[in-house]
């Protein structure tokens, strides 16, 4: 296998296309260190790690359990699992809320604490390199780590592919670049030594030939403290331009190899792993100290907050409890905001618990993020055009998305769109672009569904129309030796003559149904007095 | 002192720029002529690819390919109820036809649907199985016949031929899943016509 | 039902389509004022006229149409294609012909496309065009007041008397005090000195130059250049705001004095004219900066913008040196709206992961 055609070009770095710079917001949680958690009178566990990787409960309410723990078990054995974030007892198994792109209901494990913080004993390793590659991964896998960059990707599931995909370089993502979000700063500036063996560690496993982390150029103390750490790793550092989107997937492939990842593929089929900082410090933290994911740096930040800080919050903390350590100013709190202020959710409810992939937390006052204004119509200025990294022309793709034209929403490349928000931020005109597109999206897999449905049964149409024709043939095959050519009328009278037959049976057949049908309603009008003495039929009457 | 180009130069440019598009509206012509001709071939494809392919042959004809043959010949394009309106706008904007409102004779819209055989009631006779355009019955003689849901077409071809009336067309169940949407229009926008399905 | 999913972007720009409009209009003033100074009230009668008409037509339109009138005046949009009309329209001239022009423009050519953001045509260009189709005397002649800059000797555009010159042309027969008084107009029919340069060969203009006077003589109109560094320096303010790309002016003004530097010929034809002339001696700054940058009409993509500014500049000069009407900005704008929608859809960016740079991939056998 061939090493990547363009490596990464010391430290020189491609600019993005497009791209905006908003207000970062980002120095008032950082004045303070990130400070530990302390622990809230009721953990809510998500069994739901990733969508498409369901785990079942591995105890039951009422349970004792010891911290770190794991409460699930599951088919898959690369499944992220959950484990018990402290000591104490579980009060139920139910469905509760959390946040999804809108609050949803999914099965929790509910969990006490009873406060001694008991831990389960962990076996530590000084020094990982000792350790076999497969005992590495394991101990990855047992950890139960999401992906902490957004989508929570199971990392044991990508490790698995990435080993397999013959990796080249693996890249840490901590460029961070939406406004407010501060976590992997302030891991970097205060813990770049165990990012940085973790990243080693995620090296050694995936096989990567090299290894690159990315920060954003105005991340000064990040870069400061990863510089020093780097003295004693072989990992490169990498600075990119302080823009929105620079820390997206794609974009920062671009950044760091000078090239695009085509259209259509993904990174590992490039050769390329990428892990977001905060991730590579998760694994790094299982294997050294044995201990599974059960905490995650979370920014809580927002001009409703009185003392914005990092907290190391741990896994299902609800996010009521974790806003209270900052002292909430509630006359000022308008909406609370679940990830940062250009792709964060507003949350409806603050019952929901905080996750792997929970990264920020905005309290937010009408000063940070002021109520939406009208949607004007567009006046194609083309701002829109000039921010999108993917140098797509959003002002077509809205007029297109509006008239649902699905030709030319694909002609000019809306699948491409990576959903960043830069176009929705300049546009002056107030249109709501993001949602236009996963609209238009998602009417593009619609009729894809629809048109695949079509097409299989256009086939199906087309396979019996043709089974029928080669019946009607070889039965005129079959009867022509049999019998002469004059006896034309005696071949048409047998089958009218197997049809009589067919047609008493069937009256037969017919008969019998009915009786039986009777049979039934009898059955059932004589049930109803007797109220609850069937089961079958209690069902049915109640 | 004279000017940098004269007007000798001027005219050449121009007669070779004439010459030029003209070469240029030479080769689109023909490259158009070609294509036009290629598409004839390509017309029943094009239109039978618009149809919903449910071969419930409620337009008259035996099932969709049929129909649009018909329709390349001339037949009305309003006749396909399980396509209802988006598939004659789309007909409409494939034959450059004005779209025109279902014919009534031939049906009503109605939500798509799947056919269901109540199994206690099924006496095998295997009428549904020789009436299903698309083979998505199972069974065979004097056997309980079962619909295979994910290729049914919900043309309601099998309902009428079963004796015992075991079949019953139930409405697909809506889709749960959450949806991303066109945002709420506000002053001065508003959408097109809905294309429904 | 399904679930239906919305999201937001939360933290926007501070730029909003209505501060847009406000400052395009706000980086007209200095040409504005430069105008009155030259040529007295009567653009200042032009624009008030046609702002009053537009917005009166725009919220009869908007609420024929079921829209929120209110809303829709806030845009301002209406307000900045008024102030444009008015500035291209002649002062002087009747205001039945200021109120067919811009009622023109705002319901056929822009409501009858479906509005703000659907017209296909800058709409005041096109309600120029239609008062210079229909009354081409009345729109080539400048009936401006008498003028004599930095010479105290004459009559001032401004003041009493030239207000109501300016009045008495706007609204003739109008009962003012001095109207009996007065000449109708002092009938100084002033035309741009493009125009007049253009007609030189029977012009006084031609024989005032080879008599020794500059071209920039008071009589030919020395208010144009100036007039034209107003709208220049305007511009300039709204590209230094980012309110414009330098695309479309760069590339209009660039191709104008590309042709008149090659083609100019003092000795030969006296129509070709100076590239000085060509950008400064009639509208070519304003339709640089002001008109041919209207979002909604121009192309959109960089690259489809060069060539749209080449297109106007490329009708600009032809219609002028070759045509036989006599300023041709607005005809060329709107010959570049036509070609808009082809250059842009030749000139498409090309996508991430679609252009040269790719990384080499390899097949997807590990894929599940």
């Amino acid at each position: 296998m061939s090493k990547l055609a363009h490596p990464v070009r010391g430290r020189r770095v491609h600019g993005i296309a497009g791209g905006i710079t908003p207000a970062a917001n980002k120095a008032a949680s950082l004045r303070s260190r990130i400070m530990p958690c302390p622990l809230a009178p009721l953990y809510t566990l998500p069994l739901t790690q990733y969508k498409s990787v369901p785990l079942t409960p591995a105890v039951q309410a009422g349970d004792y359990v010891q911290k770190y723990q794991r409460l699930t078990t599951s088919a898959n054995p690369d499944a992220a699992h959950v484990h018990a974030p402290t000591s104490g007892r579980i009060a139920a198994i139910r469905n509760c809320l959390i946040a999804d792109r809108v609050e949803t209901l999914a099965p929790c494990i509910e969990l006490v604490p009873d406060g001694a913080d008991t831990a389960l004993g962990c076996s530590p390793v000084p020094d990982f390199r000792k350790l076999p590659t497969s005992e590495l991964f394991q101990r990855i896998i047992d950890a139960g780590i999401c992906g902490m960059g957004g989508a929570g990707f199971p990392v044991a599931q990508k490790l698995r592919l990435a080993q397999s995909a013959d990796c080249q370089l693996l890249i840490i993502n901590a460029v961070e670049c939406e406004p407010f979000i501060s976590a992997d700063h302030a891991l970097l500036r205060e813990r770049a030594a165990d990012v940085l063996l973790g990243a080693e560690i995620v090296q050694t496993v995936c096989r990567a030939a090299r290894c690159v982390i990315a920060l954003k150029r105005d991340m000064h103390a990040a870069i400061s403290a990863t510089r020093s750490a780097l003295a004693h790793s072989t990992v490169e550092m990498l600075l990119v331009d302080s823009k929105y989107p620079a820390g997206a997937e794609r974009q920062l492939i671009e950044a760091v190899t000078g090239m695009q990842l085509p259209a259509g593929s993904l990174p590992l089929e490039a050769g390329i792993l990428m892990l977001n900082a905060g991730t590579t410090y998760a694994c790094g933290q299982a294997v050294v100290t044995g201990s599974p994911c059960i905490s995650r740096i979370t920014t809580l930040t927002g001009s409703a907050l009185t003392t914005p800080k990092n907290f190391e919050a741990l896994i299902g903390t609800p996010v009521t409890f974790l806003l209270e350590l900052c002292g909430v100013k509630q006359h000022d709190h308008t909406a609370t905001v679940l990830g940062g202020s250009l792709l964060g959710v507003e949350l409806a409810s603050l019952a929901v618990p905080s996750t792997q992939t929970t990264n920020c937390l905005i309290a937010a006052t009408s000063a940070d993020l002021p109520q939406s204004e009208p949607e004007l119509a567009c006046i194609r200025c083309g701002y829109c055009a000039d921010v999108c990294p993917v140098r797509l022309l959003p002002q077509q793709l809205h007029a297109f998305a509006r008239n649902h034209a699905h030709a030319q929403l694909q002609d000019y490349g809306l699948t491409e769109c990576i959903e960043c928000g830069a176009c929705d931020y300049v546009c002056p005109s107030h249109i709501p672009l993001v949602q236009y597109f996963r609209a238009g999206k998602q009417e593009l897999r619609d009729a894809t569904r629809h048109f695949e449905q079509a097409e299989s049964w256009r086939t199906r149409f087309q396979q019996h129309q043709y089974r029928l024709k080669r019946e009607k043939e070889s039965a005129r095959e079959r009867r022509r030796p049999e019998s002469q050519p004059t006896s034309a009328p005696v071949s048409r009278h047998s089958p009218a003559f197997s049809r009589e037959q067919a047609q008493n049976e069937i009256a037969a057949a017919v008969a019998r149904s009915k009786a039986r049908q009777q049979a039934r309603t009898n059955r059932l009008l004589a049930s109803v007095p007797k109220s609850s003495g069937d089961p079958e039929d209690s069902g049915g009457v109640a | 002192m004279y000017p940098l180009i004269d007007t000798a130069l001027i005219r050449l440019l121009l007669w070779a720029f004439l010459l030029l598009a003209l070469l240029g509206l030479g080769v689109t012509a023909m490259r158009y002529w070609r294509r036009k001709l290629a598409d004839q071939h390509s017309l029943v494809d094009r239109i039978n690819a618009l149809l919903p392919q449910t071969q419930c042959g409620a337009c008259g004809f035996e099932g969709c390919l049929p129909y649009a043959r018909a329709i390349a010949n001339g037949q009305a394009i309003n006749q396909c109820p399980p396509g209802g309106d988006g598939t004659i706008i789309r007909l409409g904007n494939l034959l450059n036809e004005l779209p025109r409102t279902l014919n009534p004779a031939h049906g009503v819209v109605v939500e798509p649907r799947v056919a269901f055989i109540r199994e206690d009631e099924c006496i095998g006779c295997t009428k549904c199985i020789r009436a299903c355009p698309v083979d998505a019955i199972l069974g065979g003689p004097k056997l309980m016949h079962t619909v295979i849901a994910r290729e049914c077409t919900g043309c309601d071809l099998c309902v009428e031929p079963c004796p015992v009336d075991c079949i019953e067309m139930r409405p697909l169940g809506p889709d749960h899943s959450p949806r991303w949407v066109l945002p709420n229009s506000g002053s001065g926008t508003r959408t097109s016509l809905e294309v429904t399905r | 039902m399904s679930v239906q999913l919305h999201s937001r972007v939360l933290q926007r720009a501070p730029q909003s389509t209505r501060a847009i409009m406000l400052q395009v209009m706000l980086a007209c003033t200095p040409g504005i004022l430069l105008s009155v100074w030259f040529f007295g009230y009567g653009i200042v009668l032009n624009i008030v006229l046609a702002s009053a008409f537009a917005l009166f037509t725009e919220a009869v339109i908007l609420s024929v149409r079921a829209r929120n009138w209110w809303q829709g005046l806030q845009d301002n949009s209406a307000l900045v294609t008024a102030v444009l009309f008015g500035i291209a329209v002649p002062p002087g001239l009747p205001w039945w012909l200021v109120a067919t022009g811009i009622v023109f423009a705002i319901a056929i050519v822009k409501h009858s496309f479906g509005g703000l953001g659907q017209n296909p045509f800058n709409p005041a260009m096109s309600g120029y065009l239609l008062l210079l189709l229909a009354y081409p005397l009345d729109m080539t002649a400048w009936h401006v007041p008498a003028t004599r800059l930095f010479d105290d000797t004459a009559i001032s555009t401004l003041g009493w008397y030239g207000l109501q010159q300016s009045l008495l042309a706007s609204f003739p027969g109008l009962p003012l005090p001095s109207a009996t008084s007065l000449p109708a107009i002092d009938g100084l029919a002033m035309a741009t000195p493009l125009i007049e340069f253009k007609m030189a060969a029977t012009s006084a203009l031609l024989s005032a130059r080879e008599s020794g006077l500059s071209f920039f003589a008071r009589e030919s109109g020395t208010g144009w250049e100036l007039v034209n560094f107003g709208y220049l320096l305007g511009g300039l303010y709204l590209l230094a705001r980012r309110i414009i790309s330098w695309h479309i002016p760069v590339s209009i003004i660039g191709t104008v004095a590309l042709l008149a530097t090659l083609l100019y010929a003092p000795n030969s034809f006296a129509i070709y004219g100076t590239p000085y002339l060509h950008l400064f001696g009639s509208a070519t700054m304003l339709g640089a900066f002001f008109i041919a940058t209207d979002p909604v009409s121009a192309a959109t993509t960089r690259r489809g913008q060069l060539l749209y500014g080449v297109c106007i500049g490329l009708g600009i000069y032809c219609i002028r040196v070759w045509g036989s009407y006599l300023d041709s900005v607005a005809i060329a704008v709107l010959f570049g709206n036509l070609c808009a929608p082809l250059l842009d859809h030749w000139c498409r960016p090309t996508i991430y992961g679609h252009g040269a740079r790719q990384l080499p991939v390899t097949g997807g056998e590990w894929k599940a």
